[in-house]
């Protein structure tokens, strides 16, 4: 078992190494700290809501939630950057015959590049996620261990990123794919709050008095079914300071990626077996 | 060691290779020759499985081509050769080592052994995107060399290289003879594959034309390329 592993964790490793030699990569990287460490400075403003000053705690609980988010956001589209060209650098370096005419398994080589990405974007994510959760403990002079916990929750979406991104760019140029997976993004987030608003009485109130369709049964359709990375994130992000406690219906958008980061993995595996290496 | 049995490749209406046959056994030094578009690269894609042929089989090592056993202790060189411009020569070769599952320690012996034998001492700690195109090909065999293989599988090994280059990589060859290495060469320099190897077989348009030793090709005053072009030209 482990000797058929290694080579993953080797593949793995290069794929991190490789990326993290780019030079765009970590210029793109230290903006988006310097960015958070900019806005530390909106954590200690005075907010008033409805002509109530809120209290110091929700202002810095509110502002790394909305934090969170950024970079979630953020991250998931550098993860779709990273992976979009990854298939194709490897083939014209000739790392891809390299690995390919030694005894490894095209699985195990696509299963190595699945997990550098993984690791390498969720250690990005992490670390933006950590400074944010170090600024937020100083302010609150409180510790919310719950925000690491959203992240690592969060990094199953760029799991889903990784593997969609390298099966589109597989069947189509590097840029499509990642507009794509864009796409996909965009279009659930749509689907979220479409259903959101379908559910609001303000809302059902006024597509009745305006005489429109009220068939919200597509949308429906499109918000359970369509891969849920906002949802998953909100999911996460619901655990910061809140104290909720979930029900089995609010981690269906993580069960849904991970569903749909299984099956795709699946077609990446199936497709990448057929594929012609040069 | 290396057995086609009508293999074709097919792409579309397009037969790239069409019912070919022909074993190389161990320790021979066999030539695959034809003009460009010949089928010879196919050949080599369908015996490492980088692609399936359509029909026929091909085995390697004794295990068929789609069996991972039959990549055990083979080294291949692809046509136009590349590295990763941002790793050095000696990252380049310890990256070949590891995935060997070689030990660091021995990894490193290789490797040091390997470079004297390439003759790049003193620049494998530079970066490959500062190499010419004749140190990336000496990288490149140095590479197939780690882990000792018993079959090489080198595509256009001299492609891209100035006469001194070609010289260079076929004295790299002629060294390896000794050691009892099986060498399947796909080349269109001819007078190079006449110096070194023992058999060839020319191929065009995906078809086996003739297999035989380079001695019975050869005859009566005929050079090698003199043969090449009868068979091509019919």
């Amino acid at each position: 078992m482990s000797k058929a592993r290694s080579p993953i964790f080797k593949i793995a490793k290069y794929t991190l190494l490789d990326e993290v030699r780019q030079k765009s990569l970590i210029i793109m990287f230290i903006i988006c700290a310097l960015f958070i460490f900019l806005i530390r400075s909106c954590y200690s403003g005075n907010y008033m809501v409805n002509g109530q000053t809120l209290d110091p705690g929700t202002v810095v609980q509110m502002m790394s939630k909305i934090t969170f988010h950024v970079i979630a956001i953020g991250v998931m589209l550098l993860t779709a950057l990273l992976a979009m060209r990854v298939l194709k650098r490897d083939r014209d370096d000739g790392m891809q015959s390299c690995i390919l005419s030694k005894p490894i398994t095209r699985r195990q080589y696509i299963a190595g590049k699945i997990l550098g990405l993984w690791v390498l974007s969720t250690i990005l994510m992490f670390t933006l996620h950590g400074i944010v959760f170090i600024i937020t403990s100083l302010n609150l002079k409180a510790v919310l261990p719950e925000y690491l916990l959203a992240s690592l929750l969060c990094s199953f979406n760029l799991l889903f990123v990784v593997i969609a991104v390298l099966l589109l760019s597989l069947l189509m140029p590097d840029v499509i794919a990642f507009l794509c997976v864009m796409g996909i993004g965009i279009t659930g987030l749509v689907a979220d709050g479409i259903f959101a608003v379908s559910h609001s009485q303000i809302a059902q109130a006024m597509v009745q008095q305006s005489g429109f369709p009220s068939d919200w049964t597509w949308w429906r359709v499109v918000y359970y079914l369509w891969p849920k990375l906002s949802g998953t994130e909100q999911f996460a992000s619901s655990f910061i300071g809140s104290g909720v406690v979930h029900e089995f219906g609010s981690i269906y958008p993580l069960i849904n990626i991970l569903i749909y980061s299984f099956i795709l993995g699946a077609l990446l595996f199936r497709q990448f077996r057929h594929e012609d290496i040069i | 060691m290396i057995e086609l049995n009508t293999a074709t490749k097919r792409y579309g209406t397009l037969a790239a290779v069409d019912n070919v046959s022909f074993h190389v056994q161990a320790g021979e030094y066999f030539a695959l020759l034809g003009p460009n578009g010949a089928g010879k690269t196919t050949i080599v894609k369908m015996l490492l499985d980088f692609t399936r042929p359509t029909s026929g089989s091909l085995s390697v090592n004794g295990f068929p081509s789609t069996n991972l056993a039959s990549r055990i202790a083979v080294g291949y060189l692809a046509e136009n050769y590349h590295i990763p411009p941002y790793l050095s020569g000696w990252q380049y070769l310890q990256r070949c080592a590891e995935l060997l599952d070689i030990s660091q320690a021995d990894a490193r012996d290789q490797c040091r052994h390997i470079v004297e034998q390439i003759g790049m001492q003193g620049r494998e700690n530079t970066k490959v995107s500062t190499y010419s195109k004749g140190m990336i090909q000496r990288f490149g065999i140095g590479a197939v060399l780690i882990g000792n293989p018993q079959l090489l599988i080198l595509d256009e090994p001299t492609s891209g290289l100035d006469p001194i280059g070609i010289r260079e990589i076929r004295q790299l060859l002629e060294s390896l003879k000794d050691q009892g290495m099986t060498i399947f060469l796909n080349s269109h320099l001819l007078s190079e594959v006449e110096k070194i190897c023992d058999n060839a077989a020319i191929i065009n348009r995906g078809k086996l034309l003739v297999k035989d030793t380079i001695s019975s090709l050869v005859k009566n005053g005929d050079t090698l390329e003199d043969v090449f072009v009868r068979f091509i030209k019919g």
